[in-house]
């Protein structure tokens, strides 16, 4: 049936060669950046989804015997100070940002992005005000206010990817805001307004999803690798992360920063760089990828 | 208007008393916003601070805290109050002076006067660092002129610099300073070179490499310098494009004036824009240069749980990010009025 209205593949398409064949041909105009981070992506996706099926044996396993040992077959990264396989311990240092930065990202999209849409959409009181208060959490420097949070309450990853999330709303509100009242004046939108439409269908589907999408999800990744960022550094200061015997890369780079050897701190810096940098590129791809396609 | 009306006595000071009562209508509505922005921000960490489980004076003393100690700082915090005039107790006793007194990190000494000039440093490292990298992205900018596909090799690494977190920086820079260290101390000498003082400093002059490292990581780190880069640039090139500045070209007058003149306001706002992620970056770099700042003041007190010195450095951290953009807004409308004119 496709086939036939595209008028010019004779073989049969099914539904998946279809999608193949899209996908292939977007894939292959992207630049090399984009591929490099999406592979990173995808991987470190991968990685966050197994890593809890996986046991802390092999990675708590301490061997003095074979401290500080260089890359090779059996281990991949050499080993750290403790003679633990620094390979398995970045493996499993996912699991400390992976799930805080998806609930943290997915959280500051989601109400970023309906806060914006009904400071932009409504204006009037309801606007100003919500900007209001959101100007006012923006004015909070947010290392300084996580280490205040982090003094009061009990410390705990998940409190603070959440804080993190809530630091991150008035910056993704306010890109929305201004995507949505430039759209508020679009001819569309005021004849869906005229038609009937009820304002909540009108900014939940045809502002936020078939406009904001693409922009959001940046905006998410972004939230995302900000997580990694603040885990990262709390765990290397070391009283807020997470604890050794449990790995972060944060707490890898802290602990074996004054090792003889270069890999068992540089590896775990580079991997934060390197992810960091893939999040980004993969977030502006999108976003890019979306202007382009609406062009 | 018309000619002659323009050169009336009365007319001019007409519009002279007209833009004054413009301007001061923005001042007072701007420092309004500050003030209301001010006490927003403090009542949010107050708010932080009583929603604290369990008792937060026991949070606070720990087990050693007598009756009277205890009665002290419940009247300081506004406790036995309800929170509004709790808030105002305790926002009246801070804007008076009063941040309290730390409890385990330094015991008895005022607040005040360990976060004040701490917090010295830490502005000063960021001011220095974001200037420096405003400067050098401009220099870059001009040096490179418009995009070439051919710097992609240059540029690359710039973009990479993107994605590395200031502290990871600093890490690195501070590994390569330890080696060089350990290199002349292999070389025969006990003593770390006079330029690298460890761990402390005994005045400020010793802390000046430490410094000059902490501000190049924070410059470098963060994105700081690439998103820099990247916006000065496009704001070179369209300024380079547009009508009023091929008219300059055209007359033969110098360009660099009105060039000058019009990348301050974006730069302004640039700066505004980063002035909180550069402070917030100073806490961790401080900590890791162990700089004598209020991020390594906060970090420890923060460590030791020593509730009042962190509270006090936050408001300092708050009070800075406030007043700055309030200068900073100053200064913009000083060099473009058009803000001021529009009035509100």
């Amino acid at each position: 049936m496709t086939g036939q209205s595209t008028g010019q593949s004779t073989r049969q398409s099914t539904w998946y060669s279809t999608w193949y064949s899209t996908w292939h041909s977007a894939w292959k105009e992207q630049p090399l950046s984009f591929k490099l981070s999406s592979i990173i992506v995808v991987l470190v996706l991968c990685f966050g989804v197994i890593n809890p099926f996986i046991s802390y044996d092999p990675v708590l396993d301490v061997e003095l015997s074979r401290r500080d040992l260089a890359p090779s077959w059996e281990y991949w990264m050499g080993t750290d100070g403790q003679g633990r396989s620094v390979a398995l311990r970045l493996f499993k240092g996912i699991e400390a940002f992976f799930f805080p930065g998806l609930i943290a990202g997915l959280f500051a999209a989601f109400v970023g992005g309906v806060l914006g849409a009904l400071c932009g959409y409504f204006g009037g009181w309801i606007g100003r005000s919500l900007s209001a208060v959101l100007e006012l959490i923006d004015t909070l420097p947010r290392m300084v206010f996580l280490v205040l949070i982090c003094t009061i309450f009990p410390p705990s990853i998940l409190l603070i990817s959440i804080i993190s999330s809530v630091l991150f709303i008035p910056s993704i509100a306010t890109i929305i805001r201004r995507k949505v009242e430039a759209l508020g004046a679009e001819d569309y939108i005021l004849a869906h307004v005229a038609h009937g439409f009820h304002p909540l269908k009108i900014i939940s589907y045809h502002i936020l999803w078939l406009q904001c999408r693409a922009l959001l999800t940046r905006q998410m990744i972004f939230v995302f690798s900000y997580v990694l960022f603040i885990e990262t550094a709390l765990s290397y200061l070391g009283d807020y992360g997470v604890q050794e015997p449990y790995p972060s890369w944060g707490n890898m780079v802290a602990q074996s920063r004054i090792s003889a050897v270069a890999w068992p701190w540089a590896l775990p810096a580079l991997a934060i760089i390197i992810t960091i940098a893939a999040l980004l590129a993969f977030g502006d791809g999108i976003a890019r990828r979306e202007e382009e396609v609406k062009r | 208007m018309s000619q002659i009306g323009l050169d009336h006595p009365q007319q001019k000071s007409a519009m002279l008393n007209e833009a004054t009562i413009r301007w001061s209508l923005w001042l007072g509505s701007k420092l309004l916003r500050g003030l209301s922005l001010l006490c927003g921000a403090s009542f949010i960490i107050y708010a932080t601070l009583r929603s604290a489980p369990g008792d937060m004076v026991d949070l606070i003393l720990g087990l050693n805290g007598t009756p009277e100690m205890k009665a002290d700082l419940r009247a300081e915090f506004g406790l036995d109050l309800n929170i509004i005039e709790g808030y105002g107790r305790w926002a009246w006793r801070a804007l008076s002076g009063d941040l309290g007194i730390s409890i385990t990190f330094m015991p008895g000494e005022p607040v005040l006067s360990l976060a004040g000039p701490a917090f010295l440093v830490t502005l000063s490292i960021a001011v220095v660092s974001l200037l420096c990298s405003i400067a050098v992205a401009y220099g870059l900018a001009i040096l490179l002129g418009p995009p070439r596909p051919r710097q992609a090799f240059l540029l690359g690494p710039i973009q990479l610099l993107n994605a590395a977190p200031s502290f990871v920086v600093a890490i690195c820079l501070a590994k390569v300073i330890n080696e060089l260290i350990q290199f002349q101390l292999a070389g025969g000498g006990q003593i770390p070179p006079s330029w690298y003082p460890i761990p402390t400093y005994q005045k400020i002059t010793d802390s000046i490499a430490p410094f000059c490292f902490a501000a190049l990581s924070i410059s470098l780190g963060d994105g700081l310098f690439t998103d820099l880069f990247n916006a000065l640039r496009a704001e070179l090139m369209s300024l380079n494009e547009s009508l009023f500045i091929s008219a300059v070209r055209a007359k033969g007058a110098a360009v660099r004036k009105h060039l000058i003149k019009n990348l301050i306001v974006p730069t302004l706002s640039v700066f505004t824009a980063r002035l909180p992620l550069v402070l917030s970056a100073v806490v961790i770099v401080e900590y890791i240069f162990t700089l004598d700042g209020s991020g390594y003041l906060l970090l420890q007190a923060a460590k030791n749980r020593d509730v009042p010195v962190v509270v006090g450095v936050s408001l300092f951290f708050i009070f800075a990010v406030i007043v700055m953009n309030l200068i900073l807004d100053l200064v913009k409308a000083l060099v473009d009025p058009r803000e001021v004119a529009k009035g509100d």
